[in-house]
């Protein structure tokens, strides 16, 4: 399948050579975390390759995009922006609110000056709709000027789109027709997500075709960052996290690099279900083991290399090592059950048990 | 199918299952995005167009023709499964003509497929509501006999093509549907990464839970039977991988492979 690069080399090699094209992915990660630089290396990378690109931006005004990406030596100026920034609020009923879709401020990037002002007679809003409005007219105005397509558009970001426009519109189904509009274009565009909130299942995260997660993270007092692919349909990939650094030059990722998970960062990676299950299997086999113990003690054999073991198990899971707390929770299980198995031969058990009851007095 | 029961397509899973499926019924395949759903939904179909059953694949997530290209990268020839394009048009924000689906889509084999999306018409477009497409499975499980049937995803139907009030009524009555129609079927169901397990896991005869989990060295796979009536099956949650052949489930393996 034909792949689009994003730039990055070792993100690239961990997408197995890049997106497959013509379909939406979704970058996501923490506010700070690289998202808007990840995605204009997108960009980049695209018009240093002659090929058309779109940006839709949401977040920031073109004029702080523009300063923000000039530190990294990009020729972005070939790069259309479409400035989707609502205006200042209108608290004034005599203001007429305006769609933002009817004024098609789309604009080479160099051509970006000052921020826009806000009219004082019309304040523009947005909405999903209107973005999809502004972006089918730029896509098939540029076809008809110059007979291209667009190969590469970046939505920055998606969080801001649904969180601006909501009034009385049904988010999930906008976001789904959103993407099907994206894919009917047959541009591989990337959306920036963020991440709220882990038990909300937000739409485009499963209905984009692959995404790219940045994490960040304090060790001591340093910020470490990382990348992973958490989803990516239709290809393999590299599924470990890699460490990732931002210099003047853009993003790095060391596709050999390994990273270091602290338990905090563990868990926002979502373990939640798989916890509770490893915890009541474990439990399951600790308990099975007692009851082992017991029998065995009942039984007048030696077992307490099995004791030592299950105390090793409980040990690690109140460690919460669930998987070392399972490995010797089953070995306890193995050990035990041999022991009752084949009933050692110097003690034999029936004769030496069975006398008592009636034996004395 | 043995004994009664119908296969998976995954022989670690049929073995977790203590056999496979008990045949016309609707299972749940739940898990997070990205740990293998569609995978799984799939190869149960495969399993199925390799005995000369009709298997039907409703797509409510991605388009034919991405599914197809996607199947490319499986040593597999899943060209005989059936695809039904349940997914609603760009919706339109003028008065325009909407299509129910149940008028106008005919499932395809995936061989017949195109290799580029299909469009959304200039002045009309698809719809897809649970009702439609209820009304238009309805015909085609008895005009087309097919014996097992995918729905990804059920989140798809529940977010995309219900409203929001009647989300778990309409569910639940979508599920019955699929059990009095006497088909197997596997409908997907998206989980958050935290949380709350939601409805569907409840409603259905049982349920196949995959699991990621994510360590220094990459994403561990797990796949687990939540819940199995009529049947016993494997309390254990087990490691699987995903290879050129799909999935792998590593059902026999002993108390090292299990933990490691």
């Amino acid at each position: 399948m034909d792949r689009t690069s994003i730039g990055v080399p070792g993100l690239d090699a961990m997408l197995g050579g890049g997106l497959i094209s013509g379909r939406p992915y979704v970058i996501s990660g923490p506010t700070g975390g690289g998202k808007t630089i990840l995605a204009m290396h997108f960009i980049a990378t695209g018009l240093t390759r002659g090929e058309p690109c779109l940006m839709v931006t949401l977040d920031e005004p073109p004029n702080e995009v523009k300063s923000n990406v000039s530190a990294f030596g990009w020729n972005l100026d070939k790069l259309k922006i479409l400035d989707a920034t609502p205006d200042i609020k209108a608290h004034k009923r005599t203001r007429s609110v305006i769609d933002v879709g009817t004024t098609l401020d789309v604009r080479d990037l160099e051509d970006v000056g000052e921020i826009r002002q806000s009219s004082q007679i019309r304040a523009l809003e947005v909405s999903v709709h209107s973005v999809q409005k502004m972006l089918k007219q730029e896509f098939f105005a540029r076809l008809e000027r110059t007979k291209e397509r667009y190969k590469r558009i970046v939505i920055d970001s998606l969080t801001a789109l649904k969180m601006f426009s909501m009034q009385g519109e049904d988010s999930r189904i906008m976001i789904q027709s959103f993407l099907r509009f994206l894919s009917e274009l047959e541009a591989t565009s990337v959306l920036v997500s963020e991440r709220l909130n882990p038990k909300v299942l937000e739409t485009e995260f499963f209905l984009s075709r692959g995404e790219i997660r940045l994490h960040k993270w304090l060790e001591g007092n340093t910020i470490r960052r990382a990348a992973s692919i958490e989803k990516y349909r239709g290809s393999s990939f590299d599924d470990a996290i890699r460490p990732l650094t931002i210099s003047d030059r853009g993003i790095t990722v060391d596709s050999n690099g390994t990273v270091r998970l602290s338990g905090l960062h563990t868990r926002q990676l979502g373990e939640g279900y798989l916890e509770q299950r490893i915890v009541e299997e474990v439990s399951t086999v600790i308990d099975g083991v007692l009851r082992g113990i017991d029998d065995a003690h009942r039984l007048r054999i030696p077992v307490t290399d099995v004791d030592r073991m299950l105390a090793r198990a409980m040990l690690q899971l109140h460690r919460r090592n669930y998987e070392k707390a399972l490995k010797a929770a089953l070995n306890a299980q193995t050990a035990i059950q041999e022991r009752l198995k084949s009933p050692p031969v110097p003690p034999p058990p029936p004769t030496v048990v069975l006398p008592p009851p009636g034996g004395r007095r | 199918m043995t004994n009664g029961r119908i296969r998976t397509g995954i022989s670690g899973l049929d073995k977790m299952l203590h056999g496979g499926l008990l045949p016309r019924r609707p299972y749940i395949v739940s898990g997070p995005p990205g740990s293998g759903k569609t995978l799984l939904a799939m190869q149960f179909l495969l399993d199925g167009v390799q005995g000369g059953e009709r298997c039907l694949f409703v797509a409510l997530e991605e388009p034919p023709n991405e599914i197809k290209a996607n199947m490319r990268s499986f040593r597999w020839s899943p060209d005989d499964i059936e695809i039904l394009d349940a997914n609603s048009d760009i919706r339109r924000f003028e008065p325009t003509p909407v299509l129910e689906i149940s008028a106008e889509v005919e499932p395809r084999r995936l061989r017949e497929i195109d290799d580029r999306i299909r469009k959304t018409p200039d002045f009309e477009s698809h719809e897809v509501t649970v009702h439609s497409l209820q009304q238009l499975l309805k015909t085609l499980l008895i005009k087309r006999r097919y014996e097992r049937v995918v729905v990804d995803s059920m989140t798809a139907l529940r977010y995309f093509c219900m409203r929001d009030f009647e989300e778990t009524l309409t569910t639940q009555s979508f599920m019955r549907f699929l059990a009095e129609s006497q088909v197997t079927s596997l409908l997907t169901v998206e989980l958050p990464e935290e949380g709350n397990v939601p409805p569907e896991a409840f409603l259905a005869r049982g349920e196949i839970r995959l699991h990621k989990l994510r360590d220094e060295t990459g994403i561990k796979r797990f796949i687990s039977i939540e819940k199995y009536k009529g049947s016993s099956h494997d309390e254990f949650v087990y490691p699987f991988a995903i290879r050129e052949t799909g999935i792998v489930v590593d059902a026999g393996g002993t108390a090292e492979t299990r933990a490691s």
